[in-house]
């Protein structure tokens, strides 16, 4: 035990020597955070810029109007008089959707002959469009509605029978887990999962390439400590701060991104042990096979986006290719993700976590045999030249 | 001048044997962006999302019922996995995340729509994954209005009312979307190459932070100073031979996603090639710059993936601009990405002339001059 304690004393000092170190391990997690965090705090995108191209210039064309004009989700721009000028807003980025009103629309409705109204968003952005299409409808049904209800008044029917007529079929709907659809409840805890994963991994696997860089390492390689009590000793301080860091995280997104994190403490406690775990265990196992500090800084820094791309945390993973289904199945990072939208969003309990906590057991111990277990004879030839760290 | 030239090419020459021998650069730079394009274009290969997984309970079990379970079928957004037996296993099996889409269809519903009193449904959409949740509300939103609208028709042809006008009455304003510049909504078009020249802009940043980091304790510096090759015209020709190390990592990308994959392209491929120099300039400018400042490569790249990580989310490519607060949207003006992707999204999918691209090119030039500028005299305090 004091072996081991002497170790991540000695791995802390080093922490703290280096000042970069410790700006990687206390600042930079929670600097992304609020960095991207700034990015997704309002999370609704209302006030999407339209312009209305009305054909018809008549009172129901103009109610319309009024009717985008008074939803939140759009800001109407003036001056779009004809489909050319709207077609060039559009394409040149300054409007995000347009609405055509055509000629005799208020004739067309009032005589019940049907007409069309237009919308048409730039799709360029599915994020935005998917959003407009959504709430333009909205504002047409309501036109609808209130169009069908004054047709059914001039043939004599009582408001009771109007009602039921059209609304033969009502619909509620409810949103679960995210009822003002905002974006930031959807991408930001997987964002600061990535968060934790890279900035865990990539500290701890320059755990021992730096020691490589120092030539100290063999000092390790010829102490009669057991290579498990190093692994322990060398990964514990970064354990300490990725729990730290995790906590932190979740508390930030709580306190100010308004993200509502529901769920047990004790899931989450116990889900963020076995990921910090894990990305530990990996980062040492990497450091121990990799030459150089500026090899693993190189690569590891890129993982971030294909892991979060592939872990289904955004498109979802039955839409994938199979291979890339099962490859993402045995990255922590996949789990994890899935863990805290169930446990942290959707507030759900141990009998909905069951094979999240079990995969990531098993991963726990998978990785933590990978970092315990290693030879102590160095290779020849293995040895870097000096960098400074 | 032909002796500068000479120079220079050497210089050039020297740089790419580097590059190349260096296993490490040589695999991030040419090999790692294109792995990730074709790892996107797997995530992806679905391209459009349908068939959006629901579950239905019918607690009313008649011919009337049965329509509308008829109607959420025949929906082409929606598929039904499961017929819930009761409210318990529909709210288990959207839980467990086997179904985003719930619909619950009351006791009574065939005797109230009947009957002429009405009924409601209920329907409980998972909004915890937003791509999914949007597109479950206009699909159930379609149904509800379409299958109310036709039970409507029904009851004023029973009143007399001629079919067509009946429809007119209730359904007089037909909603027409017309998405442009991706018409199918197809999501492999909207970001899987983006995403990739996001992983290309990490892989050169990673490659510029070594411009002056990587000559650092050198014993060939001596001899370049004794061949009498000036600083600049050294540096020139060694980001000159990254900026080409840079395009051709690019190339490929654009082959497999406009050649292989299809994917449209409303500029012409010079356009978008010439783009996307200028901004690889600007990337290197970044990069030397960001060099210049650090006293190892270690810590130039940690510097350098600072910007380059947060930077693609920050450009507004994905969550727009102009949904960020106005002080993010004008921070985020100061990085390169942000004009690069505001732009390749402009290029790319509208081609809207160059009037509306020349601001785009001119700050990404004036970045990388300035970026340079920064770089000599970072190098000249620390020399």
């Amino acid at each position: 035990m004091r072996q081991i304690l002497n170790i991540a004393f000695y791995e802390t000092l080093h922490i703290f020597r280096n000042r970069i170190l410790t700006l990687m391990v206390l600042v930079v997690p929670l600097f992304y955070a609020a960095v991207i965090g700034l990015a997704y705090v309002e999370g609704i995108f209302d006030s999407i810029p339209i312009g209305i191209v009305d054909l018809d210039h008549s009172g129901l064309s103009r109610e319309l109007v009024e009717n985008f004009k008074n939803s939140p989700q759009f800001s109407v721009r003036e001056g779009v008089e004809n489909f050319g000028e709207l077609e060039r807003q559009v394409k040149e980025g300054r409007l995000k959707a347009g609405v055509v009103i055509p000629e005799n629309f208020e004739r067309d409705v009032t005589n019940s002959r049907g007409t069309e109204v237009l919308v048409a968003y730039d799709a360029s952005n599915l994020i935005s469009a998917y959003n407009i299409r959504k709430n333009a409808l909205q504002v047409i049904n309501t036109l609808n509605a209130r169009c069908a209800a004054s047709y059914l008044a001039g043939t004599g029917m009582t408001e009771g029978e109007i009602k039921s007529t059209l609304d033969a079929v009502s619909y509620e709907y409810q949103i679960w887990y995210n009822p003002t659809l905002n974006y930031a409840v959807f991408i930001f805890p997987g964002i600061l999962m990535m968060i934790i994963h890279q900035i865990g991994m990539y500290t701890a696997a320059l755990s021992v390439t730096r020691e490589k860089s120092n030539n100290s390492w063999v000092q390790f390689l010829s102490s009669p400590v057991p290579p498990w009590k190093i692994y322990i000793g060398k990964t514990l301080p970064y354990c300490i701060s990725n729990l730290f860091n995790y906590a932190l995280l979740l508390w930030f997104s709580s306190e100010f991104m308004n993200i509502n994190i529901k769920g047990s403490t004790y899931l989450l406690v116990l889900l963020g042990i076995l990921f910090v775990i894990i990305v530990t265990s990996i980062g040492f196992f990497i450091s121990v096979h990799a030459k150089t500090s500026l090899q693993v800084t190189r690569y590891m820094l890129l993982l971030s986006v294909p892991l979060f791309m592939i872990s289904g945390f955004t498109w979802p993973k039955a839409y994938m290719a199979n291979w890339v289904r099962t490859f993402a199945d045995v990255l922590p990072y996949t789990w994890m993700a899935e863990g805290i939208r169930l446990a942290a969003i959707k507030g759900l309990g141990m009998e909905f976590l069951g094979k999240t906590l079990k995969v990531l057991s098993l991963m726990a111990i998978i990785s933590v045999i990978l970092g315990a277990v290693f030879t102590k004879r160095e290779k020849s030839g293995s040895s870097p030249k000096m960098e400074r760290i | 001048m032909l002796k500068v030239l000479k120079k220079s090419f050497a210089v050039v020459a020297r740089e790419f044997q580097l590059l190349w021998r260096d296993s490490d650069l040589r695999r991030i730079l040419f090999i790692v962006s294109i792995l990730s394009l074709l790892l996107f274009f797997a995530v992806y290969y679905t391209r459009v999302l349908r068939e959006i997984p629901t579950v239905v309970l019918d607690l009313d079990r008649t011919p009337q019922s049965l329509e509308m379970l008829q109607s959420i079928e025949n929906c082409e957004d929606l598929n039904v996995v499961l017929y819930s037996a009761d409210y318990k296993e529909l709210c288990e099996v959207i839980e467990k995340g086997e179904a985003v889409v719930g619909v619950v269809i009351p006791e009574n519903f065939g005797r109230d729509v009947a009957g002429g009193k009405g009924s409601k449904i209920l329907s409980v959409i998972d909004g915890s994954n937003m791509i999914y949740a949007n597109n479950a509300v206009s699909a159930v939103l379609t149904v509800a209005r379409t299958h109310s609208a036709e039970l409507g028709v029904k009851k004023l042809i029973a009143r007399g009312v001629h079919y067509t006008e009946a429809q007119y009455a209730l359904m007089g304003v037909v909603f027409r979307d017309e998405p442009w510049f991706n018409s199918t909504l197809n999501y492999a078009v909207f970001v899987v190459l983006a995403m990739a020249l996001n992983v290309w802009q990490q892989c050169c940043t990673i490659t510029a932070t070594y411009n002056i980091t990587g000559e650092m304790g050198k014993g060939s510096w001596l001899q370049i100073k004794a061949l009498r090759v000036s600083k600049f015209l050294f540096f020139f020709s060694k980001s000159l031979a990254h900026i080409i190390g840079f395009m051709l990592a690019v190339i490929p990308l654009y082959i497999m996603a406009f050649g292989i994959y299809k994917m449209p392209l409303r500029c012409s491929p010079a356009e978008l090639l010439l783009f996307t120099l200028v901004f690889a300039v600007s990337i290197h400018g970044l990069g030397t710059m960001i060099s210049a400042l650090c006293g190892d490569p270690v810590d130039a790249v940690r510097f350098g993936m600072v910007i380059a990580l947060p930077s693609f989310i920050l450009s507004g490519y994905t969550w727009p601009l102009e949904a960020m607060p106005a002080f993010v949207q004008k921070a985020a003006k100061f990085f390169p990405q942000t004009w690069f992707f505001q732009g390749f999204n402009l290029l790319v999918f509208k081609n809207p002339g160059r009037e509306v691209l020349q601001p785009y090119v001119f700050v990404l030039m004036g970045m990388a001059c300035l970026f340079y500028l920064l770089s000599l005299a970072a190098a000249a305090v620390r020399s």
